[in-house]
């Protein structure tokens, strides 16, 4: 049905020593990690910690002061930063949509920059509208300002991937939604980016967004990284204080629960009430409990096979820190 | 506008129990219309063309049935304006208020001459013309609340420009004042038409050339842009007349050096110093705007056209210039306005144009040939606002909130 959208095209992103400095003023200080292919790595900090500047680095917006970025063991500085920068799709927090131009003209920026011809290019922009659930015979011919933030949003994240990127760099691509539309446009991202296999470095402040988007969190402070692990590492062992008090420690074994699935925590034997599915969080399994006031209830996997039982016990079990 | 509103004053007036709510707008044009009918006079009769004018009141200017129904539509238009507020009967009235009083106005020569005198002018009077303005503000404010489309505008305004030149063409007018020191100078007035239009458009395109670029330029390199801005602001408020005197020398100069400057017609004196002020004058809105235009494409917009590896020359081209459009053109919509009006005093120093006329008029004590340079200076200027105008809304398209 979509043979080009399950384009398996993934890039391993290599950052060594990257380092910027303003005049006397370091940003970017001395990072050094490696974004595996197919994962979305989550960028979180304060504000000025650093962030965008390096996302901006990784596309060249930004020149580094030293360091280096491989992209497939590709050094950047060898590609010339108009090509590059084709390759890599990019979102903003305000999208920056051409205003002077549809929806349509919006997305086929980057494929019209490359030359592609025509048909090409119209089948690929009703591929995207298609795969954000945006009715073409209704969105194609519109003009930005008469869109809602969450259509700007999804046209602003399609326009970045029309040319197929293998990495895709978002700079709080969610900032400017409200918190419903925000949680769905997440969900939609994750989707697609399971779907798509795209790598995907993302900046935010929104410690909740990095939890529920991350493969794995790098946590940065004034312009150096402090960490850079899997949001369970995180939580369990955090590297130094500030990233303890920036995860949040009262947020902490809900954060954890969030990240397990009730498959992990089934116990043998029946209950009785409506069942649980297995791949549930333990986070929404324990609500469920709570909810209704059970110990325990039966978890059925996605074809309604009984697998066994989830407990209040068994659940906390998994909220504990770790010993 | 909001004192003529009607949302804001007529639901007060109302419940004020008052049974007919009047129209502010409308109760100026009633009462210009008023005036104009039984206080002015309608034409004015010379025996020739430089000494003074006797009045003639409408009754006295026109035939009886004609001057009835002069008298009939414009009291006509005036209820109209009182009491109705649908902007587009009061369109329609206004409008054929205007062809009414045009029309009639052409008929006063031949019934106020006396047989075989060619001597005798007659001109519209004070009467005529404020009837005019009372019809076309009433025209100006019924369009306005229409709201009408850039086309529409256009429409109404080649309708208008259509029915005019018929007047003019058919003959009906050929008796006015006016049309008879046209009539003993039609080919020194399209010389000096050709000249206007010249003066004004080719120091336009020099400018839009030259201001263009120099306004890219601001844009990109801050620095230069306070220098540049200032030295046109300081130009801009040059007198013209200084600036003509300030221009002759360094041309005199010029033409007497280069041979090749004087054999293009480049003098002290004549076209080129008018063309160089002007062009001079042009350069501050046309930079300014662009400036402007550049600076306010939004950050983001820029951001993204870069981090999607559009090159500096395509971001240019398909971003900042597209977005920059209407501004660009609201600074050339001035420079035109402003430009033909300048023109005029080119004729000053030899440049030619409709001000030939207006300085001879005034020379002559003849207020007919000065209108004869006048008139059609501000039909110009007007017709200049009206395209542009149209041109600007469409250029704003699609981002227009």
């Amino acid at each position: 049905m979509r043979p080009s959208i399950s384009q398996r095209v993934r890039s391993v992103i290599e950052i060594q020593s990257l380092t910027k400095r303003f005049g006397d003023t370091v940003v970017v200080d001395d990072i050094s990690l490696t974004v595996d292919e197919g994962t979305i790595s989550v960028f979180v900090g304060t504000s000025g910690a650093g962030k965008s500047t390096l996302l901006r680095m990784i596309n060249r917006l930004i020149e580094p002061t030293s360091g280096r970025v491989l992209i497939d063991g590709q050094d950047t500085m060898a590609i010339p930063e108009d090509d590059l920068r084709h390759r890599i799709g990019y979102v903003i927090q305000g999208y920056g949509l051409f205003p002077h131009r549809t929806v349509s003209e919006n997305i086929a920026t980057v494929p019209r920059l490359l030359g592609w011809d025509k048909k090409r290019i119209a089948a690929r922009v009703e591929e995207l509208l298609d795969l954000f659930q945006l009715d073409s015979g209704e969105f194609a011919r519109k003009y930005p300002h008469e869109l809602s933030g969450g259509q700007q949003q999804r046209v602003g994240v399609a326009r970045a991937l029309a040319a197929k990127p293998a990495l895709l760099l978002m700079d709080e691509p969610f900032g400017a939604l409200d918190p419903v539309i925000r949680h769905k446009a997440q969900d939609d991202l994750l989707a697609i980016q399971r779907r798509l296999g795209t790598t995907i470095m993302l900046v935010t402040h929104d410690m909740d967004e990095a939890f529920h988007l991350g493969d794995k969190i790098a946590v940065m402070d004034q312009a150096r990284l402090l960490q850079y692990a899997t949001p369970a590492e995180l939580l369990t062992r955090p590297a130094e204080e500030f990233v303890e008090k920036l995860v949040g420690t009262a947020e902490r074994p809900f954060r954890l629960l969030a990240l397990g699935k009730v498959r992990e925590a089934v116990e043998p034997g029946a209950a009785t009430g409506k069942p649980v599915s297995a791949s549930a969080t333990l986070r929404e399994a324990l609500s469920q409990l709570l909810w209704m006031g059970r110990e325990k209830l039966p978890v059925v996997d996605a074809d309604g096979t009984p697998l066994g039982r989830i407990s209040i016990g068994g659940i906390l079990a998994h909220g504990r820190q770790p010993a | 506008m909001n004192a003529i509103s009607p949302h804001t004053s007529a639901p007060r007036t109302a419940s004020a129990g008052a049974a007919v709510s009047l129209d502010r707008l409308g109760s100026v044009v009633a009462v210009l219309i008023g005036v104009a009918l039984f206080v002015a006079p309608f034409v004015t009769y010379r025996a020739n063309r430089i000494v003074a004018g006797e009045a003639r009141m409408v009754l006295d200017a026109l035939p009886m049935t004609l001057a009835i129904g002069v008298m009939a539509a414009a009291l006509g238009v005036a209820l109209v304006s009182v009491t109705i507020r649908q902007p587009i009967i009061r369109l329609v009235a206004a409008a054929l208020g205007l062809a009414v009083i045009f029309v009639a106005v052409g008929r006063a020569p031949a019934f106020l001459t006396p047989p075989g005198n060619t001597f005798a002018r007659i001109s519209p009077a004070f009467g005529f013309w404020l009837l005019t303005l009372a019809f076309a503000l009433l025209v100006a404010d019924s369009i306005t609340r229409l709201r009408l489309g850039p086309f529409a505008r256009l429409g109404a305004f080649a309708v208008a420009a259509a029915a005019l030149a018929l007047l003019l063409v058919s003959g009906a007018w050929d008796g006015l004042s006016l049309l008879k020191e046209y009539a003993t100078r039609a080919d020194s007035f399209w010389r000096e038409a050709r000249q206007h239009v010249f003066l004004a458009l080719g120091s336009l395109a020099a400018a839009a050339l030259v201001g263009l670029p120099l306004g890219m330029v601001c844009y990109r390199v801050p620095r230069v842009k306070a220098a540049i801005l200032q030295i046109l602001n300081i130009i801009q408020t040059i007198p013209s007349i200084a600036l003509f005197g300030l221009l002759m020398v360094p041309l005199s100069i010029l033409s007497a050096k280069v041979p090749l400057a004087a054999s293009l017609g480049i003098h002290g004196i004549g076209a080129a110093p008018a063309f160089v002020a002007l062009f001079l004058y042009s350069l501050l809105p046309v930079v300014a705007n662009t400036v402007v235009g550049l600076e306010q494409v939004p950050a983001s917009v820029i951001d993204a056209a870069r981090g999607m590896g559009l090159s500096t020359r395509q971001r240019l081209w398909q971003v900042e210039l597209p977005l920059a459009f209407p501004i660009i053109l609201t600074g050339i919509r001035i420079v035109l306005v402003q430009n033909l009006g300048l023109a005029t005093v080119a004729a000053l120093i030899g440049g030619g144009g409709f001000g030939t006329f207006v300085f001879q008029g005034i020379g002559q004590t003849a207020i007919d040939l000065v209108l004869l340079g006048a008139i059609p200076t501000v039909a110009l200027s007007f017709m200049a606002a009206v395209i542009l105008d149209a041109a600007i809304d469409l250029a704003k398209g699609p981002v227009r909130d």
